[in-house]
């Protein structure tokens, strides 16, 4: 059965060529998102990022990885060893029939097989090939040693998340990598973006390309305002406890509840935030001198003084209730404040379920669907994208994809027994 | 005025109403492949994006200038600018002509504000059947929370992203130092029009996108949902280290100097051996219980405590120098300044393009990540500059956009619509 969703159609027919390892999948995941059939090449022992946890089950059970179940929904898996001499004709008939390749890895392994690209390209010269490697093909850095870890510390990102300095400015804690993956899917998007230029690019020319992916530059690209303040102002922002990193200290944003947890009390402090603080402090019974003479002298003799006391009250007010209270009563008064959820904690949340953001598919656990969260968007009622199922099993597509290549059954018993599927 | 050599987005214009990052995110890559992006603004709240007033601010000039930001100047290269004056009737009309010779709508409004102007997509795809409009909100625009408002942190807090990142408890969360949401959303909306782009030519048709930036948000909480449904657990914090490899050390490590530090990601025994040999086989790294990954995991407080110990003698990039010729994964925790001065791979790849702006002359700007051999894209966009002025670009988009002959311009302008 074909899951409708009106944008997973928009690569209907496209096929795209995944290789390499675990930093280009969440690109080819995005490309199944949008109806292109992607056919990864795993090789026989399969990718590495099916020994990623976390597990379903046991460790080590390439089937089991959680990881490579989220990031190869709707994809064929084929066992073909990409760079073996006898698929050398698998390749060819693949590379006539293929739109996209996307190889991620270190930079000498993707360039060794870019050379296999070059050759399917000779055939079809349509073929978009896209690498993903931790800086690019050239350069000082090009053979670097990375992790999404180091990634996000040299990208910048790092420099700008943790927590706030001590009195004197010092810090005691360490810069933080946010949780999970966020290099990798930060080029990944950039790569996305990439190919569909050179598609587009292709309708007007008919002629495809080779990009090549930084995933240090895709994250450099990502640092918002910390750029700029250097360029601009030579500044340097200090990062902050749960708040943007800024030249100079600002005043907390995340205010503990009654119920232990978090709400994000972003502010401007304006003169209508103050009012309506006063007024969810008044419904909840709280004493207060917001609409006060007193407090609006203080405001005008000392804004900062002014903001300290409207700190002090909004830390009491969240004190008064549970988090998800004070974000639905924040919002009703216009406030952007939200509570500080646990990602899993929106699956009950009504809104999220009207929405169809968690996609129920089958695979991993048996007679159990699980939810995915993979849709970031509707036409106003209904999801826009969808995925057709779930992540493939190592090799689960071997025999129909070469099948549909024109690849004979005694052809591929003959790969099977040169060990290159 | 237009550029006449081809990009991929030739002939593809974009009526941009976006504000802060998140919808000038998604516009500037449009921008950057070639579309004709046409930012619209006015002399109020409601219409003028509050980037162009806040720091940084390039030194000097006039103080109350709205063309001085370096962040706007950064997310608004490669577009051209007009005035209009959406709240006045005939501004309404302006608009509507322009949509009719649009491609793309893009907005992030406050969600419900173009339907009161009765310029929802209901009303504008009667104009232009082949428009695709994107929406950006916090929430989404169906839903119970069509109505609520956010900011990229909002976002962040809802969606999981904030609780995610940080040291376990008891410390709270650290969260995100900038709106990532507002990136990431960008992204994912220039993502959804190139891929509705694709489909339009196909079928000829137009969409409608309604993009969530908390949604966003939960696709990028890697596996902590599967992970939650398959335990029954809560999504914990974990600081810098591996939770789901027996990686370590693993993690940011003080060095010489003021709030510097390095990343090093320890992943194989081999590694392990290496890095030892590098801090001069000190006794406590030759104990058993460091020999093997599951021994350095079990005892993974002290053995930071140790190797932190060793680290903030070290100068940080002549570290990262000598642990990556022994193969292992290190890197310094690197600042804008460091980025901009001492990344010489950034240097390399020409990663800062120099762009014009017309009040505050060149400066650098950051350039999409990536080189095509064949496919021509520039951060500088069809115009080939940085951010426009407020209305720089009036006469252009009213005269040969809108083809406006000089009276009526000067009409509109009289009466305060442009």
């Amino acid at each position: 059965m074909t899951i409708e969703a009106a944008l997973s159609s928009a690569l209907e027919g496209a096929v795209v060529i995944e290789t390499g390892d675990q930093r280009g999948e969440f690109a080819g995941m995005l490309f199944a998102m949008f109806g292109a059939e992607v056919i990864k090449f795993e090789g026989r022992q399969g990718s590495n990022s099916r020994c990623i946890g976390p597990f379903a089950k046991s460790e080590r059970d390439g089937e089991q990885s959680l990881y490579f179940e989220r990031y190869n929904l709707g994809k064929k898996s084929v066992t073909l060893e990409f760079e073996h001499p006898a698929a050398r004709a698998a390749r060819h008939r693949l590379g006539s029939r293929a739109d996209v390749v996307i190889d991620s890895g270190e930079a000498d392994s993707v360039e060794r097989r870019v050379k296999l690209y070059h050759e399917m390209q000779q055939s079809n010269p349509r073929l978009i090939v896209c690498t993903i490697t931790p800086f690019g093909l050239d350069g000082p850095y090009r053979d670097l040693s990375m992790t999404d870890l180091t990634h996000l510390a040299m990208g910048g990102v790092m420099a700008s998340c943790g927590y706030d300095p001590r009195p004197d400015g010092t810090y005691d804690t360490p810069p933080i990598a946010p949780a999970m993956w966020q290099a990798y899917h930060i080029a990944c998007e950039h790569a996305v973006l990439a190919v569909f230029a050179a598609l587009h690019f292709r309708e007007l020319t008919g002629n495809g390309d080779l990009i090549d992916v930084s995933i240090h530059e895709a994250v450099s690209n990502c640092t918002e305002v910390a750029v700029p303040s250097y360029i601009y102002n030579h500044a340097i922002v200090q990062r902050q406890t749960g708040r943007h990193a800024a030249e100079h200290p600002t005043r907390p944003w995340l205010r503990r509840t009654n119920d232990g947890r978090y709400v994000k009390a972003f502010m401007f402090w304006s003169r209508h935030e103050a009012r309506v603080i006063g007024e969810m402090l008044r419904e909840a019974g709280i004493e207060h001198d917001l609409d006060s003479d007193s407090y609006r002298e203080l405001c005008e003799r000392s804004p900062s003084a002014g903001h300290s006391h409207l700190n002090g009250l909004v830390d009491k007010l969240a004190a008064s209730m549970t988090a998800d209270e004070l974000f639905h009563r924040a919002q009703a008064k216009g406030l952007l404040w939200a509570s500080v959820r646990v990602p899993e904690e929106n699956m009950a949340d009504p809104h999220f379920q009207a929405r169809g953001t968690f996609q129920p598919l089958d695979g991993l656990v048996a007679g159990r669907a699980l939810y995915y969260p993979v849709s970031l968007a509707t036409d106003g009622n209904e999801r826009l994208t969808a995925f057709q199922h779930g992540a493939p099993q190592l090799g689960e597509h071997t025999r129909e994809v070469l099948t549909q290549l024109g690849i004979s059954n005694a052809e591929i018993n003959l790969l099977a027994r040169e060990g290159a599927i | 005025m237009e550029i006449e050599r081809r990009r991929p987005l030739d002939g593809v214009r974009v009526i941009d109403l976006t504000k802060i990052v998140a919808g000038p995110n998604a516009t500037r890559m449009l921008a950057t492949m070639g579309a004709e992006v046409i930012r619209v603004e006015w002399h109020d709240q409601r219409a003028l994006d509050m980037l162009r007033m806040i720091r940084p601010a390039v030194p000097g000039g006039d103080p109350d200038s709205l063309n001085r930001s370096g962040l706007f100047n950064n997310l608004n290269a490669g577009k051209y600018g007009i005035t209009l004056n959406m709240s006045l009737p005939q501004g309404r009309d302006l608009f509507k002509r322009l949509i009719a010779q649009a491609s793309v709508l893009c907005e992030n409004y406050s969600p419900e504000q173009m339907e009161s102007w009765g310029l929802g997509y209901s009303a504008l795809s009667q104009i232009n059947p082949e428009l695709i409009y994107l929406q950006i909100t916090g929430m989404g625009k169906s839903g119970t929370y069509k109505a609520y408002r956010s900011v990229g942190p909002t976002a962040q807090a809802l969606s999981g992203l904030t609780h995610m990142s940080g040291l376990p408890e008891p410390m709270p969360p650290a969260g995100w130092g900038y709106s990532y949401l507002d990136h990431s959303t960008g992204y994912y909306g220039a993502i959804f029009v190139l891929a509705a782009l694709m489909k339009r030519r196909r079928t000829g048709r137009g969409c409608y996108i309604d993009l969530s930036q908390t949604e966003t948000g939960l696709v990028l909480s890697g596996t902590a949902v599967l992970e939650a449904q398959i335990t029954g657990k809560a999504t914990e914090r974990y600081g810098n280290r591996m939770p789901f490899a027996q990686w370590a050390p693993h993690g940011a490590f003080r060095c010489r100097g003021t709030d510097e530090w390095i990343a090093i990601a320890i992943q194989n025994d081999e590694q392990w051996a290496q890095f030892v040999e590098e801090m001069g086989s000190p006794e406590w790294a030759c104990a058993a219980r460091f020999a093997h990954a599951s021994g350095r995991k079990t005892h993974e407080d002290e053995l930071e405590r140790l190797v932190a110990e060793f680290t903030q003698g070290q100068e940080r990039y002549e570290l990262m120098q000598r642990l990556q010729r022994r193969g292992i994964a290190a890197g310094p925790v690197q600042n804008a300044a460091d980025r901009c001065e001492r990344d010489p791979q950034l240097k390399y790849r020409g990663y800062f393009v120099p762009l014009p702006q017309s009040e505050i002359g060149t400066w650098p700007i950051e350039a999409f990540p990536a080189k095509f051999q064949n496919t021509p894209i520039s951060v500088g966009g069809p115009p080939g500059r940085a951010a426009p002025l407020i209305g720089e670009d009036n006469d252009y988009v009213y005269r040969e956009v809108l083809g406006l002959k000089p009276d009526e311009i000067a009409a509109l302008k009289e009466d305060w619509v442009i």
